[in-house]
């Protein structure tokens, strides 16, 4: 038998529900619907796969008004995963000394979400300059 | 008084690397094109705005999968996504204390593994 009987500190049972906790469940679970969002994404790779009815399906099922709005909450799911990304950028990375100064956190974080918006941007320009040029 | 020498042995080597670089992955590729994602095959490509309308076009969707490079992009996007969605839910419901631990981690790496492996035969399935 053991002698040693360690204090555990009582802890409810639903402690990620409530602050200061919920803002960590919160960002963990915006990194499901990441998830959720590339299941959306092989639904129509298999849709595809099964041949052109099929698609047809998947296409009428993505613009319906229901589809809009599951993309509307996974877009603002997605947009606090880019922010909580790199807020915890710096936190995780080594730190970053520029001429003999630490570079801010702030900085790290705000660099980092300004290069996130060029990539989104061109992303979305590359295909529009597709578009407008075929 | 004899001096003391502890033996270390070597250190166990742990997967939980391989399964924090499949979610790292996962969480700076959606965090850089992400939203622009969404915004592309969710509200775009769907109601023809801002690109032709025969873009979302079965033939034109079955060509883009067939290139290497497309085939490429499509399961990085699909694969990491899901590994980066697995990582956090394991160790969430793990602190949550949902159930035991290999249970979790089937329910997520393991869903994981499995729908990259399908991602993976659906593409060559596809072919080229």
């Amino acid at each position: 038998m053991s002698e040693r009987r360690p204090f555990h500190r009582p802890q409810p049972r639903h402690w990620w529900a409530h602050k200061p906790y919920l803002a960590y469940t919160v960002r963990e679970l915006s990194g499901v619907a990441v998830a959720v969002y590339g299941a959306i994404l092989l639904a129509g790779l298999i849709c595809l796969w099964r041949g052109p009815e099929a698609y047809a399906v998947y296409r009428r099922i993505l613009s319906s008004d229901a589809a809009f709005a599951v993309h509307l909450v996974l877009l603002a799911a997605m947009l606090w995963h880019v922010l909580t990304w790199f807020q915890i950028l710096p936190k995780t990375m080594p730190k970053l000394i520029l001429r003999g100064r630490p570079v801010p956190q702030r900085q790290v974080t705000a660099i980092a979400l300004l290069v996130a918006m060029v990539c989104s941007a061109a992303l979305l320009v590359v295909v529009v300059a597709i578009g407008v040029t075929s | 008084m004899r001096p003391t020498i502890l033996h270390h042995p070597a250190p166990k080597r742990s997967v939980a690397p391989v399964f924090w670089l499949l979610f790292g992955a996962g969480g700076m590729l959606s965090a850089l094109f992400g939203p622009a994602l969404i915004i592309l095959t969710g509200f775009m490509l769907p109601h023809g705005w801002g690109v032709p309308a025969n873009f979302s076009d079965f033939p034109h969707v079955l060509a883009f999968v067939r290139h290497p490079i497309g085939k490429l992009v499509v399961l990085a996007v699909i694969a990491l996504f899901f590994w980066h969605g697995a990582e956090r839910l394991f160790l969430t419901l793990k602190d949550m204390r949902a159930g035991p631990p290999l249970l979790l981690r089937l329910m997520t790496y393991g869903v994981a593994a499995l729908l990259t492996l399908v991602t993976i035969a659906l593409l060559l399935a596809i072919g080229f």
